[in-house]
């Protein structure tokens, strides 16, 4: 007789119950985010009647430090955790919306440059952490996950990449962990460095999208930036997004030979499980704004519903990052990581600036 | 017959990604926007 394999029957959570554990946490993100938006009309006024210097602080920043402040003094409870989970869903319903606000032209043009700076960047990216990995003497599937999520989208593309490569759990905690890290910190010196080099609102988009790792962190330090720097970094972020099954399915295919990974079946089925699917609703979103499917006041509106949603991603942003968590994660993939980071960060601000020069973009 | 042979696959459930979903409810409230439901979004 066969063995008989027992599966435990779990029960399903019923949607509306499902529903109602995100109700707390998203009623958090709107309140951080709204308070954020509260401060920066409020503080600037404030200080401005009381004859004080001080900076204009835009929401995109009170909300992330507010969330910061939370999760680093007394935490986020549980109650409200699953849906703070949710600003992922948010940043991407807004860049879904924001696709109103770009022309197909523009998309094609700044595409198409951003494509290019956008290879390079995956390329030169990858063999750099691969070649810091080995001198580091990092487990190899280690290295692999840092270099995916510091050359293409962060957190998305360590998680994918690990199912593909089959990675243990503690090397892909790592890796999520120094990248969330190092976003946080580019978050912050980003715009810093953007003001003291002068760099206008599209040189410096483009570096925020082709240089930050995580989508929400690369949206927030455009946004700190500029609206249109803003507007940029998530175009060229996107870029990047649409390249993560190319990179997932070459290291797949990679292990695999190894005898390390399961072999990959159907590629292009792959590919498209792969794919970023916000990145066919900006460009959908784009094609009706482009052919006029919204009039002025409509595109008004999807652009605000957008800011919206991005308010609630910033407040996430600030929420989920815990420093002392990350301390725990250990040094090493950190220092590689935080090397990588920097190296990558002037690769790609040479090539735009040499981008700049060719194109005049 | 090894356990491994036998091993049930468990069939999940089709479901929407969070990718998917994100891009769902945009184009719905895009297409309420643009059947004039909501006329105006403050910022």
């Amino acid at each position: 007789m066969a063995d008989a394999v027992v599966i435990p029957q779990v029960q399903p959570m019923q949607p509306a119950l499902r529903f109602l554990r995100i109700v707390p946490g998203v009623l958090l993100l709107a309140a951080i985010g709204y308070s954020g938006k509260l401060l920066e009309q409020n503080v600037g006024a404030y200080a401005k009647a009381h004859h004080w210097v001080f900076p204009n602080i835009e929401y995109v920043l009170w909300a992330i430090v507010l969330g910061l402040l939370i999760s680093n003094t007394i935490g986020v409870p549980e109650i409200f955790r699953s849906g703070v989970a949710t600003y992922e869903f948010w940043l991407k319903a807004g860049i879904v919306l924001l696709g109103s606000r770009f022309l197909l032209g523009d998309i094609l043009k700044l595409g198409g440059v951003s494509l290019l700076l956008v290879a390079i960047e995956i390329t030169g990216a990858i063999a750099f952490m691969t070649l810091l990995g080995r001198l580091f003497k990092l487990k190899p599937k280690l290295t692999t996950l840092l270099a995916v999520g510091s050359a293409v989208c962060g957190v998305s593309a360590i998680i994918a990449t690990k199912g593909a490569i089959d990675a243990d759990d503690e090397d892909s905690s790592f890796s999520i962990a120094a990248i969330l890290a190092l976003g946080a910190f580019a978050l912050f010196t980003f715009p810093l460095i953007g003001h003291y080099l002068h760099l206008g609102d599209r040189a410096y988009g483009i570096w925020a999208g082709l240089a930050v790792d995580n989508t929400a962190e690369a949206t927030a330090a455009g946004a700190l930036y500029s609206d249109a720097a803003g507007k940029l970094a998530v175009l060229v972020k996107s870029t990047r997004n649409a390249m993560i099954g190319f990179v997932v399915l070459a290291y797949a295919i990679y292990w695999a030979s190894q005898g390390q990974a399961k072999a990959v079946g159907n590629k292009a089925a792959f590919l498209w499980q792969k794919f970023p699917k916000f990145v066919l609703g900006f460009l959908l979103i784009s094609v009706l704004a482009t052919y006029q499917f919204f009039n002025k006041e409509q595109v008004g509106a999807l652009a605000n519903l957008s800011r919206w949603a991005f308010l609630l991603t910033f407040a996430g942003v600030g929420l989920r990052t815990n420093f002392r968590d990350m301390r725990k994660q250990g040094l090493r993939p950190f220092a590689v990581g935080a090397i990588g980071e920097v190296v990558i960060a002037i690769f790609t601000l040479g090539l735009v600036v040499g981008a700049e020069k060719l194109f005049g973009f | 017959m090894s356990t491994q042979e036998n091993t049930a696959q468990v069939k999940r459930p089709w479901r929407l990604s969070l990718d998917s979903w994100a891009v769902v409810v945009a184009l719905l409230a895009a297409l309420l926007i643009r059947a004039g439901v909501f006329k105006h979004i403050p910022w």
